[in-house]
């Protein structure tokens, strides 16, 4: 439901908690170890639990869930800084959600390589094109067919 | 000056004289000299992979030649972490994964045996009476369980337990002892309830990623520890349903993730191969097992945890891994492992179900070299056949049976009377 807040408790007889708009947030990160096809991998709060990951896929985004597997990732607290202090580097809890109905997932490539193509009459065009020639020119004769220059006249 | 005459005459009269030897045998050929020096081999003791290459197949060569007790103990002796495979398990898509890790090959249907089966008229009336019997004594075990005896409300996942258990242990039995009548191996074999099968085997390769032994190449070890709720084990071998050789065109999914993945976990403890029953028992080949469904995979469960396809892929999953544990366990007990493969299929059947719906698979053991030196590219797959879910009655109301289907009690019989050729 939310960080920092203590849930009613349950009775016998009483009606399902339910929460509108809660406050935990899910990051979908990509898998530092290869994954299935069906599974989607989540950083989520230290008190969110299976069900609550369920629920919150499928009714706030209609994802179809067939299982979901936690863990906690203990970061470390070795590192000092510069007052010799431990400081703490936060722990995590990651979710493995596999999906049903046959869907997979493939997390996307975020950062594409993109050509770098600089403006007409710049001069790092200018550059670029005399670094090109440079190394046209290092380049071996190819009609030799990848004999060096040590064996001939 | 006079001509030597004294020289002396043994020179010229001994058959094995230089001169004579000489000219002796030109044109045969002469015998082909045994190796002049030692065979090159690498070190047994260096820190080198041929070294340790070396080690192991010395170590093969010498269980080679051994008794099968002898053979288990040394292939089973050193304990390592393993993935323990459970047959029945939660895990989406399971039965893909286990097919890898067993590569066994699943084909939909039943093979040719139990499909195509021609019956004469003169044995359709012998047939009805036998089946008749069979019905009415499956019906009574149904109805004493579920309807005469009074049974009060059991804890949660305690319905099997109460109810479907009890009666699978009396529809064996029953059938079991019915049938010896007409197949005159069950007169022979040896019924166990809830027996043991455990099964270890190494399939494929993994490089130690982290830790003081990373960088080397380590095979990866399985474990599979079964406890069906029955079994029926005969002392001699079932026919085989195809050829050894034979051309399947089902394929072996491969996998390329790691069993971590699935999720698999590991563990270290004792390596057991057991069919279960000891080596020396009479009845070492295997004919029937039966399962039971726990509470935790029931199809009404499974519903309502929004997971229908994971019914059958549960029930496929079993079948796979515990009738590869039981003929793999049956193959060692005679004397097959890895490097020296199968010489003849094994071959096994199982029922699994849930007390209203019943599942029938079969499994032929067509290799044992998963991956093995000798073997590197064994074209042989082991080959599972299956059912999907068949249900027996609708529903049992007032002390009747309603909805019941004979078909399912037909192929239970046909199971059962499955007999080794002689």
């Amino acid at each position: 439901m939310a960080k920092r807040l203590i849930y009613p408790i349950y009775q016998l007889g009483n009606p399902q908690l339910r929460i509108f708009r809660p406050t935990f947030n899910m990051t979908l990160v990509r898998p530092g170890k290869e994954q299935p096809a069906d599974t989607v991998q989540f950083r989520i709060s230290m008190e969110m639990t299976k069900f609550d990951v369920r629920n919150y896929l499928e009714k706030i985004y209609s994802v179809p869930v067939a299982a979901v597997r936690t863990r906690i990732q203990y970061c470390t607290n070795k590192k000092r800084n510069h007052l010799n202090q431990r400081v703490k580097r936060p722990d995590y809890k990651v979710a493995y959600v596999q999906l049903s109905q046959q869907q997979t997932f493939q997390f996307p490539d975020i950062f594409p390589e993109k050509e770098k193509k600089h403006e007409e009459g710049s001069v790092e065009e200018m550059q670029e094109k005399f670094m090109e020639d440079e190394r046209q020119r290092q380049k071996p004769d190819p009609r030799r067919g990848g004999v060096t220059e040590w064996f001939g006249l | 000056m006079a001509v030597c005459s004294r020289l002396p005459l043994q020179r010229f009269l001994s058959a094995s004289s230089p001169r004579l030897l000489s000219c002796r045998n030109v044109q045969a050929e002469s015998a082909a000299p045994g190796p002049l020096y030692p065979p090159v081999l690498p070190s047994r003791s260096a820190k080198s992979k041929s070294a340790k290459r070396r080690v192991l197949l010395e170590f093969y060569e010498q269980l080679r030649g051994a008794e099968p007790r002898e053979k288990i103990r040394g292939l089973t002796r050193i304990q390592r972490m393993k993935y323990v495979v459970y047959p029945q398990t939660f895990a989406q898509g399971a039965d893909r994964w286990y097919q890898h890790f067993t590569k066994t090959a699943y084909l939909p249907g039943l093979p040719d045996k139990f499909t195509s089966e021609a019956e004469p008229h003169q044995e359709q009336e012998f047939e009805d009476a036998v089946l008749s019997e069979l019905r009415s004594l499956v019906c009574n075990a149904l109805l004493q369980e579920n309807w005469h005896m009074k049974k009060g409300r059991t804890f949660i996942h305690g319905e099997q337990k109460q109810y479907v258990r009890p009666f699978v242990t009396n529809i064996v039995s029953g059938l079991v002892h019915s049938l010896a009548r007409t197949n005159p191996v069950l007169r022979l074999s040896s019924l166990d309830f809830d027996p043991q099968v455990n099964f270890y085997w190494v399939h494929g390769e993994r490089t130690i990623p982290r830790g003081h032994r990373s960088g080397r190449v380590e095979p990866q070890r399985f474990q599979i520890d079964d406890k069906p709720h029955s079994q029926i084990r005969i002392p001699h071998q079932l026919p085989e349903f195809v050829p050894l050789k034979a051309e399947i065109s089902a394929e072996v999914p491969v996998i390329q993730l790691e069993p971590d993945r699935l999720p698999l976990f590991r563990r270290q403890y004792d390596n057991n191969i057991y069919i279960g029953a000891k080596l020396e028992d009479p009845c070492c080949y295997g004919h029937t097992q039966f399962h039971v469904v726990p509470d935790k995979f029931h199809r009404n469960k499974l519903n309502k945890k929004n997971l229908p396809g994971h019914i059958e892929v549960f029930l496929r999953a079993n079948a796979i891994t515990s009738l590869y544990a039981w003929t793999g366990a049956q193959a060692m007990y005679q004397g097959f492992w890895s490097e020296q493969d199968v010489s003849r299929p094994f071959v096994s059947q199982a029922i699994i179900t849930d007390g209203q719906y019943f599942s029938f698979f079969c499994y032929q053991l067509n290799t044992l070299a998963l991956s093995s030196f000798s073997t590197p590219n064994n074209p042989r797959k082991n080959l599972c056949w299956g059912t999907e879910s068949l249900r027996l009655y609708e529903r049992i109301t007032d002390g009747d049976v309603i909805g019941w289907d004979d078909n399912v009690l037909k192929l239970l019989v046909q199971f059962l009377l499955n007999k080794p050729q002689n």
